[in-house]
C-alpha cells in the first residue's frame, strides 16, 4: 500500500501527466527551442533579401568599373549628382554613393545619399568594396610585378582546430563552438523547466488553499506531507518531460542523424573522431563536422542528460521548496508577485552567469557561481559541454541537495502555518517568522 | 465513556488568544454541539482534535490515549468552507481521499458505490467535479467525509447550502451514522438544529467555555421562571397587573383575537400569586410553563459573558 505521501504524489503526479496539453507541450518545446536558436538565422536571412540599387558618381572614373553588385545590392552608374537625385525621387533607386576625385590620397569623403535609413549591411558592403578597391590600387603603385597572382597567393582564411589536452597523449577532439551552442541550450532548458515547474507548485497551492480542499486534505496528513508529496509529483513530471525528450533526440541521434548525412561526410566524421583527419582536408567543415560527431554520440547524449537531469531535479527542489513557501502564505496569484522577486532574482542571475559561463566556461566567476546552490544548476549544465573535472561537478551537486533539503526543511514550516492564514498579505520578514512557531 | 477528552487547552496566534484553557468532553456515541459566535475559536480547536495544529499547552485525549497522528483515521471531518479538486473526476476524488484515511482502493470501490447508490448519484462517478452544482459537490463531499467510517465525525455547518429536502438526508444520515455508534460533534449557527439532534452542547466565546450541559438539562434550567399565558381581554391591564411579579414579557399575537404573553417571573413569585392575578384581569385560554429554547440560551449567555 502506498504512503500517504506516496498517494500525494501519485495525484498530483497523474493529474498532469495525463493532460492533453502535457503531452503538446512536451512534443512542441523541443520545436520552440529550435525555432529560438534559429530566429536569428532567419531574420538574418530575411532582412538581407531586400534588393537595393545604388547610383554611383564616380569623379574618379577608376572606382565605379571596380564595383561589382552583390546578391542584396545592385551598382549602377550615373552621371552626376543631380541626375542620380532625379533617380532617387523616382525611387527606382535607394542611394546615390559620392565618390571624390581624390578617393586614393583620401577616404574619408565618401557620401552616400541615402533615401531610406541607413543599413549596417549597405554600409558595410560598400566600404568593404571601397576599401579592397583603394588598397589595391595603392599597391598597384609600387609598381610590383605579377601583383594579382601574389595576392591570391597571400590570402588567408583561418580555420581554428582546438584539442583538448590529454596527460596520457591522444589530444581528444574539442570544439568551442558546439559546446557553446550545446550549453546555451542546456543552461535555457533548464532555466525554463525551473521557473515552469517551480510556478506550477506555487499556482497549484494557491489553488488548493482558495478552493479549500486543503482543509480536507490536511485532516488527512500532515502540511509537511502534502507539501513535499506535491513538490515530488510535480517534480516527477518534469523528470518525465525531460526522459521523453531524452528518448526523442537519443534516438533522432541514433536512427535519424546517420540517413540524413552523405557517406563521405561519415567517412570524414569517423576520421575525426580516429583523430586521423587529413589537416589539408580542404573539403572539410570542422564544425559541421565536429557537431556532427557529438549528436551522433548516443552515449555523450545519454551522460549529457543524465547530469541534466541531477541538476534539474536539484535545482528544481531548491526553487519549489521557495515557492511552495510563497504559496502557501498568499491568497491569490496578484499577492504573490512581490514575493516572488525572492526566486526570479536568483533564477534570472543563473542565465545570464551561465550565458557568461558558456562564453568562458574556465573563469573564477563561473567555477563560484556553478557551486552557489541558486546559481549552480544552470552555469554548470552551461560549463559541462566544454568538460569540467567530476570533482567539480560532485562537489557542485552535493552543496545543490544538501541546500535543497535544508530549503524544503525551512518551507515546511513556514507552509505549516501559511495555509491557514487567510486575508492579509504578509512580509518577506513575517513568514521568516513563522519559522520559529509550533 | 468519553470518546475525546479536551483537557485545558490553550492556542495563542501572534496577537490574539483563540484558545483559553479549554475543557470538554465527549462521551461515545452522542451528538455533540459545538457552539459558539463567529470567531469564538471552534475552528481552531477543531483543527487541534483533527491534529492539524498543535496546542499550545494542554492535552487532547482521543478513545483513552494522547491523540496522534495515526487517530485522524478515525476521525472525519466535513469543513465549513468546502472543496475538492475541481479538475479531478468524482470517482477518483473520493477514493483518494478515502486512500489518504487508510481505505485500501477494492474497500473504498465497493463502499463508494453503495453510498453512491443510496443517494442516487451513481452517474456522476466520471464527472468532473466542476461540472457538478454547489450543492451534489456538497453531498459528495459528506460521503468523503463518513466513508471510512470514522469514530469521531466533525461536521462544521453541514446544512449550509442545502436545500430542505437534502438538509432533512443528511440529518436522518447523521442520525444514522449515530445509532451505529458514530459520535458527532457539531458546530452550527442553526439552533433550531441543535435542539433537534444534539445531546450535548459546549457554547464557547472568545476562547473560553461558557456553558457544557445537556441540551434537555440546560432547556430546563432555563425555563426557570418561564410562563406562557394566552388570553383574550385588555392587553395593558393585564401587563401593569403583573408588573410587580414579572422581570420581563414579550407578546405575539394568537390569532382570532387572542393574544399570548411570555412571562420571566421574578424570582419570588410563585405559579399561583401570577395565575391568580392574570384571572383576574382577562379570560385565560390557555396557561403553561415556557420553555427556553437554544436560540434564547445562546443569547442570553452570550450576552452575559
Amino acid at each position: 500500500m502506498l504512503s500517504k505521501t506516496g498517494l500525494i504524489i501519485r495525484r498530483e503526479y497523474l493529474e498532469r501527466v495525463t493532460k492533453k496539453s502535457f503531452l503538446i507541450t512536451t512534443l512542441l518545446m523541443p520545436v520552440v527551442m529550435l525555432a529560438l536558436m534559429f530566429t536569428p538565422v532567419l531574420i538574418n536571412e530575411f532582412s538581407e533579401s531586400e534588393q537595393r540599387t545604388i547610383l554611383i558618381v564616380d569623379a574618379t572614373g577608376e572606382v565605379e568599373p571596380e564595383m561589382h553588385s552583390v546578391p542584396s545590392i545592385t551598382f549602377l552608374p550615373v552621371a552626376d549628382e543631380a541626375e542620380g537625385r532625379r533617380i532617387l525621387d523616382t525611387e527606382s533607386a535607394q542611394g546615390v554613393l559620392l565618390i571624390p576625385d581624390n578617393i586614393f590620397e583620401n577616404g574619408a569623403n565618401v557620401q552616400l545619399i541615402s533615401s531610406e535609413p541607413a543599413s549596417i549591411n549597405v554600409e558595410s558592403a560598400i566600404t568593404s568594396q571601397l576599401n579592397s578597391i583603394i588598397e589595391h590600387k595603392r599597391m598597384a603603385q609600387y609598381g610590383i610585378e605579377g601583383l594579382d597572382s601574389i595576392m591570391a597567393a597571400v590570402e588567408s582564411d583561418v580555420t581554428l582546430r582546438t584539442l583538448e589536452y590529454n596527460p596520457e597523449g591522444d589530444d581528444k577532439e574539442s570544439s568551442t563552438l558546439v559546446a557553446y551552442a550545446l550549453g546555451m541550450v542546456l543552461t535555457m532548458l533548464l532555466y525554463m523547466c525551473l521557473l515552469l515547474y517551480g510556478q506550477m507548485v506555487m499556482t497549484s497551492i494557491i489553488e488548493e488553499k482558495t478552493n479549500r480542499v486543503l482543509e480536507i486534505v490536511v485532516s488527512s496528513v500532515k502540511p509537511r506531507q502534502l507539501m513535499i508529496g506535491k513538490i515530488c509529483g510535480i517534480g516527477l513530471v518534469a523528470v518525465t518531460q525531460l526522459l521523453i525528450w531524452t528518448v526523442l533526440i537519443a534516438g533522432a541521434s541514433s536512427l535519424i542523424l546517420p540517413n540524413l548525412i552523405s557517406p563521405e561526410t561519415a567517412a570524414q566524421v569517423e576520421a575525426l573522431n580516429a583523430n586521423a583527419l587529413a589537416t589539408s582536408d580542404a573539403t572539410a567543415n570542422i564544425g559541421m563536422l565536429q557537431a556532427i560527431s557529438m549528436l551522433g554520440n548516443v552515449g555523450y547524449i545519454l551522460q549529457l542528460f543524465a547530469l541534466l537531469l541531477l541538476f534539474l531535479v536539484g535545482g528544481f527542489m531548491l526553487y519549489a521548496a521557495v515557492y511552495a513557501a510563497i504559496g502557501s502564505a498568499v491568497d491569490n496569484i496578484q499577492d504573490a508577485g512581490q514575493l516572488q522577486t525572492v526566486v526570479i532574482v536568483p533564477i534570472i542571475c543563473g542565465i545570464i552567469f551561465g550565458v557568461q559561463a558558456a562564453s568562458d566556461p574556465s573563469s573564477t566567476m563561473s567555477f563560484w557561481t556553478s557551486l552557489i546552490p541558486f546559481t549552480s544548476p544552470m552555469v554548470m549544465m552551461a560549463r559541462i559541454p566544454f568538460g569540467v573535472p567530476a570533482w567539480e561537478i560532485a562537489l557542485s551537486l552535493v552543496v545543490l541537495y544538501l541546500s535543497f533539503f535544508a530549503m524544503v526543511w525551512l518551507a515546511a514550516k513556514i507552509y505549516r502555518v501559511g495555509i491557514f492564514m487567510y486575508g492579509k498579505k504578509p512580509s518577506l520578514k513575517e513568514m521568516i517568522r513563522w519559522i520559529r512557531y509550533n | 465513556m468519553d470518546i475525546l477528552n479536551v483537557d485545558n487547552v490553550t492556542k495563542n496566534y501572534a496577537r490574539h488568544c483563540a484558545l483559553d484553557a479549554i475543557s470538554l468532553s465527549v462521551p461515545e456515541g452522542s451528538v455533540y454541539g459545538l457552539l459558539g459566535p463567529n470567531g469564538a475559536g471552534k475552528t481552531t480547536l477543531i483543527r487541534i482534535i483533527n491534529h492539524i495544529t498543535a496546542p499550545d499547552s494542554g492535552m487532547v485525549t482521543f478513545d483513552g490515549h494522547p491523540l496522534t497522528q495515526a487517530d485522524v483515521a478515525h476521525i472525519g471531518y466535513l469543513p465549513e468552507e468546502r472543496g475538492l479538486y475541481k479538475k479531478m473526476k468524482v470517482g477518483d476524488q473520493a477514493i483518494f481521499f478515502a486512500r489518504l484515511k487508510g481505505m485500501s482502493s477494492r474497500e473504498a470501490r465497493t463502499e463508494l458505490r453503495a453510498w453512491f447508490e443510496k443517494f442516487g448519484i451513481l452517474d456522476w462517478w466520471d464527472k468532473k467535479v466542476e461540472e457538478l452544482s454547489k450543492g451534489m459537490a456538497q453531498k459528495v463531499q459528506f460521503i468523503v467525509t463518513v466513508l471510512h467510517r470514522p469514530k469521531l465525525l466533525i461536521f462544521d455547518e453541514p446544512f449550509s447550502g442545502f436545500d430542505p429536502i437534502n438538509a432533512a438526508l443528511l440529518r436522518d444520515e447523521i442520525l444514522e451514522l449515530k445509532r451505529q455508534g458514530s459520535t458527532v460533534i457539531f458546530s452550527t449557527h442553526n439552533m433550531a438544529s441543535v435542539e433537534e439532534i444534539c445531546d450535548n452542547i459546549t457554547l464557547i466565546n472568545q476562547g473560553r467555555n461558557i456553558l457544557t450541559g445537556n441540551v434537555a438539562e440546560l432547556r430546563e434550567r432555563f425555563s426557570k421562571g418561564k410562563y406562557q399565558i394566552t388570553f383574550t381581554g385588555p392587553t395593558q391591564t393585564l401587563i401593569d397587573a403583573l408588573q410587580p411579579v414579572t422581570e420581563s414579557y414579550s407578546l405575539s399575537d394568537a390569532g382570532s383575537g387572542a393574544v399570548t404573553i411570555d412571562i420571566n417571573a421574578a424570582p419570588d413569585a410563585t405559579v399561583r400569586q401570577i395565575l391568580q392575578t392574570a384571572n383576574d384581569t382577562v379570560d385565560i385560554l390557555s396557561f403553561q410553563k415556557g420553555r427556553a429554547s437554544m436560540n434564547d440560551i445562546f443569547i442570553q449567555t452570550i450576552g452575559k459573558s
